[in-house]
């Protein structure tokens, strides 16, 4: 990043070949359409090259999917009125995950750990990070009582990050 | 706080650190997290597992649509980043020759650049003009969005990002807790008694070596006692802060015997 800061276009081009999928593949979940996670892709690095000083440090693959996150949701904001959930932003955590940690985490290592939760937890978990739903949303969708859909969230992270932080240490 | 409605917001907690709570409710949870430190430490712990999983969606991309995802992005970047930050050091050493030469070849390069650039663009992709109508749609679309949502966003980050920084201040009150970041001020209260109809309470603040109390802002706590409310002052000449009671409106000076008083330090 301090390369692209430089505005250097080889940098830029170097981290665009690393994380493009990852950019896109946030897109489509969210948006389910290959054209607007194209669009989204595009406007997401564009970003990234206008505005490289917006992150500030810690693991940019969390950064850069927050940022495409909030992007997908614009996007499905601009279809229709949907009530405004917050993704959390940028913040420095003392206890996160370092990049180099989350460079061990994988594609495939991640669903494996998805795996281990129980499919309600699970599916509730994967609605609610790709879907751009809020929790009331989620209740509906699901016809699950919404102190469920809470406590199966909660349950569902603490598990998994029990289970990452196991895959981190293999 | 008791035990059901501490577990109640740690679920909050949860439901934030996955993106899934209005914005609204996100503002409590702010504040809960600010204030307890157990709330801190699940949120960073859960937040990682959910960061986590935008890994689940690094799949691959079909080879086309790679090449001309890259072939639009970079035909933007590289019209932006102009002769001398393209390829870096390599190209910086041709103006050494001379001012008229160096801008010469920046003038030729630049020609031939966009020459090359739209007849790489007429010859591999002859979607380019819809692709580029179709993003100037969506941009269109977004900038709408956006401008709704932005400031908010913005200020709430901006908020956020102090109250549980790392190199935050944090003074305890019976209420909750004074955050001081670099010069941004800040009251996380959780457990504010309901105010008499017609008042509201009303910040205070003390310049170091003062003991002269002059009015801030006053505002209003929502039903279960929270309010997070960024002071609109400088916190590094800020010595003591207080809370009061006040009519609907404010006061020049305290009128009841103040909620707190916190000398920052």
């Amino acid at each position: 990043m301090e390369r692209v800061r430089a505005r250097d276009d080889a940098a830029f081009e170097a981290l665009y070949d690393a994380y493009h999928r990852l950019v896109f593949g946030i897109g489509l979940r969210m948006l389910g359409d290959p054209t607007m996670a194209e669009d989204v892709t595009q406007t997401v690095f564009l970003k990234i090259w206008s505005a490289p000083d917006a992150f500030r440090g810690g693991s940019f693959v969390a950064w850069v999917s927050r940022v495409t996150r909030n992007r997908a949701l614009d996007v499905l904001r601009s279809r229709s009125a949907r009530p405004e959930s917050e993704i959390p932003a940028d913040l420095p955590l003392d206890g996160a995950l370092e990049d180099d940690v989350f460079a061990r985490l994988d594609s495939q290592r991640l669903r494996d750990a998805l795996a281990t939760l129980p499919a309600e937890q699970r599916s509730l978990i994967e609605q609610g990070f790709f879907a751009g739903v809020t929790h009331t949303e989620l209740a509906e969708r699901t016809a699950t009582p919404l102190g469920t859909v809470k406590t199966r969230i909660r349950s569902g992270l603490q598990r998994l990050r029990r289970a990452l932080g196991e895959e981190a240490s293999q | 706080m008791n035990g059901d409605t501490r577990e109640q917001m740690l679920e909050q907690v949860a439901l934030f650190a996955l993106g899934v709570l209005p914005r609204a409710e996100a503002a409590l949870v702010i504040a809960f997290i600010a204030t307890d430190d157990a709330a801190r430490a699940e949120y960073e712990h859960l937040r990682t597992a959910a960061d986590a999983l935008a890994l689940t969606a690094d799949e691959p991309v079909d080879s086309a649509r790679t090449a001309r995802m890259k072939e639009r992005l970079m035909a933007r970047v590289r019209a932006d980043a102009g002769p001398v930050g393209r390829r870096g050091a390599a190209r910086r050493a041709a103006p050494a020759r001379g001012w008229f030469l160096g801008a010469g070849l920046l003038a030729a390069a630049a020609l031939v650049f966009s020459l090359v650039t739209v007849s790489q663009d007429v010859s591999l992709r002859g979607d380019l003009a819809a692709a580029q109508r179709r993003a100037a749609t969506l941009q269109t679309q977004v900038a709408q969005a956006e401008r709704t949502s932005a400031r908010t966003r913005d200020d709430l980050t901006q908020t956020l990002t102090d109250l549980v920084s790392p190199d935050a201040r944090h003074y305890t009150v019976a209420q909750g807790t004074v955050v001081v970041r670099g010069d941004h001020l800040y009251f996380a209260l959780s457990r504010l008694p309901a105010l008499p109809k017609g008042h509201v309470y009303q910040a205070w603040t003390a310049a170091k070596g003062s003991a002269a109390m002059q009015p801030s802002v006053t505002f209003t706590p929502n039903g279960s006692g929270v309010a997070v409310v960024e002071l609109p002052v400088d916190a590094l000449k800020v010595g003591t802060v207080a809370v009061s009671v006040e009519p609907d409106g404010g006061s020049k000076a305290p009128t009841t015997t103040p909620t707190f008083v916190r000398p920052l330090t």
